[in-house]
């Protein structure tokens, strides 16, 4: 136990040592909002894990902060043939063991991908489409699909090559089959976890993973790329909102996610201290059940589902006024959504072609009753209260403005495991929700949340609401089969277009990611949310 | 020592003490019905009913006291604690007709008037925020008069019933004896080897959100404490000669347990109910600022607590500080009531 004034004299005595220490020898220290549950980069398809994978492990094509692609361990990519994507591998680059990367280890961590066990999400979204590999050379990659697919370099972005090597497997003898390739003594999770099998080709080698406790992270000294900037980063998980604002404060850690929006105006007026936002791919919206007569948690209609009539969607979708939701309850920091992506990303409308509903509670109470519900009805807005930022403030601010068009509304919330088993057993007739695009373009959403329901197609899986309308199926089919750029970005725009116009979904508003930091320090903002070491730098 | 002396077996016939029991039982009915309504939502009736509450409450507390009042009102604290519980729980009965604002109704809220400071008024000027309000634009003062409601009624009326079935479980332990009695304290000893809050989670987890459901699962984690109280004073009591003399009579054991045994084991049980109705209020609190208890468009004490704390930080303090003032004289004074009583009605303290 030091004494407080001792502990106070020892950070003064730090910051005054710190501008005398070389930089490249400094550390960073990160409040993580949220924890990852496993350090195996393929065992959890689930942000923080994604995160801190980024870290160590790298993948094909990387993401910059706009979710643009970029070049990491391939240089380049073109669609070869009907149903093909070369890919040109880096030649300079090994694994932290010292085995050389090639395009065997690529095959290697798809054929690992499929059979992680006790997976809670697989990474099989991704690695789904790909059907077989040809290896002209060991630094030329082939990827075939059963179709055109345009979207495999956006998916490879998503998960990082592990070392076939490092795990005593000789690449070239891998008989690559979409159902598994055999045993192939894939390390285990635990083995990530205890970072003996950690071997990546990122900017920084694990040092610990304890769960609860915190990771570190140093750095890699032979990366193939610019050294990172940081000898050493400790991530801490702070996982509630007020630790963590006061370890910044307090100066126990350098950088922290998502601090609480309540507090950011203090944290602006601090000089030591900055603060950085960015929109995020993540849209906050409400999904109506188009399916159920009777719908679960509507009352006082007989034996209908209001929500199936158009009219009464509309009137549901402006009778919301998103900018006093964005001012009063977000304080600021989110964005009015007009559709499922925010402007500037692929697929979504640029800024002013598809802007937000206009709030008009009197047309709203004129459709109702030109629906047949003059006095409204009573509907129940189910909501996570843990989950998205001020969830369950926001789902009651809308069923104040509900109430206030003639809806007898009220809010059923609850913790975000009990809320999603009860979604996904349908029993909400208006639930809210966020949805992140991983490949941050219009398709994620539209293809997860309007497209009719069609597990064999991967379509509609998290279609609550079972919305369906084949002529938007058809457009988002199109896109997702065409390789031009311009074409489908069409083709997106045109489908969420389609969507909007029915009222198939209640967009509220895009949320804006927020890091605050120390004032010698700057981070990019990410449109995926991500907090990458690698990325913060020290202020010019 | 011989208790007997102090709490003597049952006279014979007493008109006096018959009739105050006749008017404890109709009060203490009337009370557990009028709680039902109102928990139950029934519009019907609601300002009568509240008035039998207060009624019954009251008649309740001059039972009980009934004799005893000079020894009860020993001390300035005493005559303190009881009037400012009086007085909150004038508040909650009469939350509807004294709050400028019902705050569970979402159309007089605008979020337009979130977080204003005390004394801040909507913008036509047409109400003033006295307490200031929360972010969805909800006076804190009117949040506080239903929240006390809520947070009092469940409690209360979860006491009760878990008083209920504790008795009947902890009497009949005791008369039974043998293998029964094993079997039900066992079952009494599990489940008081968990914490109540860590159970009351897990229920509210399984149940989801609601008043009723909260009360259920308050009740489930409290009969415990009853039953092994009971059947500890039953035991004893059992044991002492007006039984005996009861059994010679040739009393049937409906008679003997009903008339003369559970009455003997009244006060102790009087003693605990009182400070588990403050715990009662505590652990409901506490469910609702974990994010498992009322419904958020209804906040309880907790729930105000709990919407306010993350503004805390930020100096918007009255959010959360009114309703912890309002959660923090409730328990405090029934807690000090409850001391009272048990000073009152423990023949043991008796000098």
């Amino acid at each position: 136990m030091t004494s407080p004034v001792i502990r106070r004299l020892a950070i003064l005595a730090m910051a005054a040592a710190i501008p005398a220490l070389p930089l490249a020898a400094q550390e960073l220290r990160i409040g993580l909002a949220s924890e990852p549950s496993s350090a195996d980069p393929h065992f959890h398809n689930l942000g923080p894990n994604n995160q801190l994978r980024r870290n160590v492990f790298e993948s094909l094509v990387g993401t910059d902060e706009a979710q643009q692609l970029t070049p990491q361990l391939a240089t380049s990519w073109e669609p070869v043939g009907e149903n093909g994507w070369q890919f040109n591998l880096r030649t300079d680059v090994t694994f932290s063991d010292g085995s050389p990367f090639d395009a065997y280890d690529v095959i290697y961590t798809v054929c690992r991908i499929p059979g992680v066990p006790d997976s809670p999400s697989l990474f099989t979204t991704y690695t789904g489409a790909i059907t077989g590999f040809e290896v002209p050379d060991p630094h030329t990659l082939i990827m075939l699909t059963a179709e055109a697919y345009p979207l495999l370099p956006t998916e490879v972005s998503t998960f990082g090559i592990i070392s076939a090597r490092a795990n005593g497997v000789d690449g070239s003898t891998i008989a690559f089959s979409p159902e598994g390739c055999g045993d192939l003594n894939y390390p285990a999770t635990q083995a990530f976890n205890d970072t003996t099998a950690a071997i990546g080709t990122g900017p920084f080698l694990m040092e610990s993973f304890r769960r609860g406790e915190g990771i570190e992270l140093v750095r890699n000294p032979d990366y193939w790329g610019e050294p990172a900037p940081w000898e050493r980063v400790t991530m801490l998980p702070l996982t509630s909102e007020g630790p963590r604002v006061a370890a910044l404060i307090a100066g126990d850690v350098d950088l922290v996610e998502n601090p609480p929006l309540q507090d950011l105006e203090r944290l602006r007026g601090d000089e030591t201290l900055r603060v950085v936002q960015g929109i995020s791919n993540r849209v906050i919206y409400i999904h109506l059940d188009h399916e159920q007569v009777p719908s679960p948690m509507i009352r006082g209609v007989d034996g209908v589902n209001p929500l199936q009539d158009i009219r009464v969607r509309e009137a549901l979708t402006i009778g919301i006024n998103r900018d006093a939701i964005v001012e009063r309850i977000m304080g600021g920091v989110a964005v009015s959504a007009g559709e499922l992506l925010p402007p500037g990303m692929f697929g979504a409308h640029e800024e002013g072609d598809l802007p937000p509903a206009v709030f008009d509670p009197e047309r709203a109470q004129a459709l109702l009753a030109e629906a047949g519900y003059p006095d409204g009805f009573g509907i129940t807005l189910g909501t996570p209260n843990d989950r998205y930022i001020n969830d369950a403030q926001v789902a009651q601010a809308v069923a104040q403005m509900w109430a206030r068009i003639g809806i007898d509304a009220d809010v059923d919330a609850s913790t975000a495991s009990t809320f999603f088993s009860r979604r996904n057993a349908f029993e909400f007739s208006a639930y809210m929700a966020g949805w992140g695009s991983g490949t941050g373009e219009m398709s994620s959403p539209l293809k997860a949340l309007l497209a009719t329901r069609d597990p064999d197609r991967g379509f509609g899986g998290t279609n609550r609401g079972q919305y369906s309308n084949p002529a938007m199926d058809d457009l988002l089919t199109e896109a997702l089969r065409t390789v031009d750029d311009d074409a489908r970005q069409e083709l997106l725009r045109s489908a969420s277009r389609m969507a909007m116009a029915d009222f198939a979904i209640i967009p509220l508003h895009y949320e804006v990611t927020p890091w605050a930091m120390r004032a010698t320090i700057d981070y990019a903002p990410r449109a995926d949310q991500y907090t990458l070491p690698y990325d913060v730098r020290p202020a010019q | 020592m011989s208790v007997s002396e102090q709490s003597p077996p049952v006279a014979p016939v007493a008109a006096p003490r018959d009739r105050w029991r006749t008017i404890n039982l109709v009060a203490g009915l009337a009370v557990i019905a009028t709680l039902g309504i109102l928990l139950s939502g029934q519009s019907i009736a609601q300002f009568p009913a509240r008035v039998i509450l207060l009624i019954g409450l009251v008649v309740l507390a001059a039972g009980l006291l009934r004799g005893r009042a000079h020894k009860f009102f020993s001390g300035p604290s005493a005559y303190f604690a009881t009037a400012s519980l009086l007085l909150l729980i004038v508040l909650a009965i009469f939350a509807t007709e004294l709050s400028p604002q019902n705050p569970y109704d979402l159309r007089q809220l605008d979020i337009m008037d979130g977080r204003l400071p005390p004394g801040s008024t909507t913008f036509d000027g047409a109400m003033t925020f006295h307490l200031g309000t929360d972010e969805q634009g909800r006076d804190i003062l009117s949040g506080i008069l239903y929240g006390l409601r809520v947070s009092l009624s469940v409690s209360i009326f979860a006491t009760l019933a878990a008083m209920v079935i504790g008795v009947v479980v902890g009497i009949y332990a005791a008369w039974a004896g043998g293998r029964i009695e094993s079997i039900l304290m066992r079952i009494v000893d599990f489940q008081l080897s968990f914490p109540s809050i860590l159970v009351a989670l897990m229920l509210m987890a399984a149940f989801g959100r609601g008043l009723d459901k909260i009360v259920i699962a308050l009740i489930i984690v409290q009969w415990a404490y009853y039953a092994r109280t009971v059947r500890g004073t039953a035991l004893s009591e059992a044991r002492k000669e007006y039984i005996d003399a009861a059994r010679g009579l040739g009393l049937p054991a409906y008679r003997i347990v009903f008339g003369h045994l559970l009455p003997n084991c009244i006060p102790p049980l009087i003693v605990i109910s009182t400070v588990q109705v403050a715990n009662t209020i505590v652990l409901e609190s506490s469910l609702s600022f974990l994010g498992v208890g009322v419904p958020i468009t209804q906040p309880s004490l907790g729930l105000l607590i709990a919407n306010g704390y993350g503004y805390m930080l930020s100096g918007q303090y009255w959010m959360s500080m009114y309703p912890g003032v309002a959660l923090l004289a409730i328990v405090a004074s029934i807690n000090m009531v409850g001391d009272r009583l048990r000073d009152t009605l423990n023949p043991r303290l008796q000098k």
